[in-house]
């Protein structure tokens, strides 16, 4: 039988647009002594249980700008003689490791702790660019921008998104940030001066993107008997679920969500939920861009196909509790979007989440994608202890 | 920690490294194919009915292996969802704004993402039809195809209306003022050198009192409107009838005007309702007569 795991603290940076006096690793540094100030965790390997016995950290290394990126970190994470992970995924997925390497029996308590400075390469579009193979994409410039732009434009025909529709979620996603102290850097705006912002790749405007972010974000993971030593609030993992799509723009259908629907169809499976509607409490998704709001949720099951439009304009984002961080255009670096989204959701559901505290969750769901235009989506769904 | 920036330094960098990628066997055989002989290729998964571009030797779909089934696409294709590229950046093929686009490739069931060029940005939309431009360098890329531009796929004539197309009541009509060039010049084209339309001081003895034109003249007026407007281009007229009833003096603007006013079934004709007025609205001439409508061509 499985063991089950708990989210016993979870510790983030302040985001900002470029924290260009501060090494990586020394923002990884300020998370790891905050979790292990919260939790009184070190690094002790002997008895198990005693202390961190896995780290897993996640970074890339094209934003790093070198290889074995995690080879920087061994130190910062306590890793030296110890067992070490990386996750070169979107960072939601290094829940998935440590969720495994407990639920298996193999570790006790692990360090996840992702982090990212997208503002010392030249350009965010340049590093996803290189995502793309070299014979067929990246001779026509494809990058993730671009790759949004045509899904956004393919979404919005098929659920009748405005341009105000998307100016509103700006704003409301820039007020939500305001609340949060580890955002709060971003200023807010108004819907007229999102429509007046530049346009990127059609439909996408320049403040419907994601802000280029530096910053980082961990928490610690333990098996249940220990998560309940370790604190009187742990949060636990009831299931995750991921879906890789088609690597080809052609070979999928943009705006059906079918990883998304995927993942989700294999976390609630495994979290036992059958009405996620009505079921969960508060999400928190990672809208990189600002159609992505609707259509992940869409892709989530949690509105019928095409109705993107109606749900916003019913006030379904402040309904469902969506997003009360800010979500990811509040400004979370590329690949550590949905780590702090599940970071975020537990402290939602700890009751810990200060002026941004969307009343008393007892259930959400963090959500993670990566690749061009979703092609790879996590989900993780989370229950107060 | 000290929070304040003085004493930090920052080193300029750069990630470069000369690189040579392998594109497979089923990707060298596309990319040759597409250099050398100017050919898109796509391979076709049976199992999935699907055929794939790019190409690939495995199906993700149903695992099997599709390696040596090539099928040759065409050079058009259809866009099945675009967007404009605005920001720029070094990668780009072109200089922003350009299109950015999925074409689906006549053939081909999954679209590659390729750019357009020669279409305005406001024009561009789902559906529309593009063709490939291959590049004079070869690239060995998909850039072998440089760029798509929009493809002209209307028939070099269009026709007029089918049978099937017509229904009575509908009508055209040709409009023009009948000059002294006119008439003289029908006079050469039809050997009719009549005085009456050619020497003012004869005519004066006619009951007319001065030249006027020849009949057949604003007759021929419903040429173009049965030949070129309804039904149109490819239209044969096996019979025409007509009564004449007023003249037509020089500088008189004549209308000439078709209606259907029936349709025959059984041979799949119309009979058309024609009248010839003037700028006073006065009728100079009216008939009838048959129209074949055009029938597709060149098969």
């Amino acid at each position: 039988m499985a063991r089950k795991v708990g989210i016993c603290a979870v510790a983030q940076t302040n985001w900002e647009r470029d924290r260009w006096q501060d090494r990586f690793q020394g923002m990884a540094l300020e998370v790891v002594e905050s979790l292990q100030a919260q939790t009184g965790l070190t690094f002790t390997r002997h008895e198990p249980g005693e202390g961190i016995d896995m780290s897993v950290s996640v970074s890339d290394d094209v934003f790093d700008a070198r290889t074995i990126s995690d080879n920087a970190m061994t130190d910062v994470l306590g890793a030296h003689f110890g067992c070490e992970e990386k996750v070169a995924q979107e960072g939601i997925q290094a829940i998935y490791y440590g969720l495994a390497a407990i639920a298996s029996g193999h570790h006790d308590i692990v360090l996840v702790l992702g982090h990212c400075k997208e503002s010392q390469g030249k350009s965010r579009n340049m590093v996803t660019h290189l995502a793309f193979d070299p014979f067929y994409t990246r001779p026509v410039g494809m990058d993730f921008c671009a790759a949004a732009g045509l899904q956004a434009m393919a979404y919005g025909e098929k659920s009748n998104l405005t341009d105000e529709h998307l100016a509103r979620i700006v704003v409301r996603a820039r007020e939500n940030a305001a609340k949060n102290p580890h955002t709060s850097g971003l200023e807010t705006v108004t819907e007229k001066q999102v429509l007046e912002s530049k346009m990127l790749a059609d439909p996408i405007r320049e403040l419907h993107a994601y802000p280029v972010s530096d910053g980082a974000v961990g928490m610690i993971l333990a098996a249940e008997d220990i998560a309940k030593k370790i604190t009187d609030k742990p949060v636990w993992i009831k299931g995750v679920g991921n879906c890789m799509d088609s690597f080809f723009l052609g070979d999928r259908d943009l705006t059906a969500n079918v990883a998304l629907r995927k993942a989700a169809e294999r976390a609630y499976g495994r979290a036992g939920i059958n009405n996620p509607a009505k079921e969960l409490d508060l999400f928190e998704v990672s809208d990189q861009y600002a159609y992505q709001l609707p259509m992940w949720m869409e892709g989530l099951g949690l509105f019928d196909e095409s109705r993107g439009a109606a749900w916003l304009d019913e006030g379904g984002p402040e309904k469902m509790n969506v997003n009360p961080s800010g979500g990811m255009l509040a400004g979370n670096a590329l690949l550590l979007g949905g780590l702090v989204r599940a970071a975020e959701a537990t402290l939602q559901l700890k009751g810990e989440a200060g002026d941004r505290q969307a009343g008393h969750p007892k259930t959400a769901l963090a959500h993670g994608v990566m690749g061009p235009a979703g092609q790879f989506h996590s989900v993780v769904i989370l229950e107060q202890g | 920690m000290s929070k304040s920036s003085e004493d930090c330094h920052v080193v300029e960098g750069k990630l470069a490294l000369p690189y040579q990628y392998f594109a497979g066997r089923t990707g060298s055989r596309f990319l040759i194919s597409l250099r050398d002989e100017k050919k898109i290729m796509g391979i076709r998964c049976e199992t999935c009915d699907t055929v794939f571009v790019p190409p690939r030797q495995t199906c993700e779909r149903c695992f099997s292996d599709i390696s040596d089934n090539w099928v040759a696409l065409g050079n058009k294709g259809t866009v099945t969802g675009y967007t404009i590229i605005r920001y720029e950046e070094p990668h780009q093929p072109v200089k922003p704004p350009y299109i950015l686009a999925q074409i689906k490739l006549d053939g081909a069931d999954t679209p590659i993402t390729h750019i357009i060029k020669g279409m305005p940005l406001s024009k561009i939309k789902t559906g529309a039809r593009v063709k490939a431009i291959f590049a004079k360098k070869p690239t060995s890329s998909i850039r072998d195809i440089e760029y798509f531009r929009p493809s002209d796929d209307r028939p070099a004539f269009e026709l007029g209306y089918t049978y099937d197309e017509l229904e009575v009541g509908m009508s055209a009509s040709f409009t023009k003022t009948i000059s002294e060039s006119d008439v003289y010049l029908f006079a050469g084209i039809s050997g009719d050198f009549n005085p009456m339309h050619l020497n003012e001081e004869f005519a004066k003895l006619t009951p007319f009192g001065t030249r006027i034109a020849h009949g057949a003249l604003p007759q021929s007026l419903i040429a173009p409107v049965l030949g070129m407007k309804l039904p149109g281009l490819g239209t044969v007229i096996p019979e025409i009838t007509v009564r004449f009833r007023k003249p037509t003096y020089f500088g008189d603007t004549i209308t000439a005007t078709g209606e259907i006013i029936e349709m025959i079934e059984k041979r799949r004709w119309v009979r058309m309702e024609l009248r010839w007025t003037n700028q006073k609205e006065e009728l100079v001439a009216e008939g009838s007569c048959l129209a074949i409508p055009p029938m597709p061509m060149g098969k």
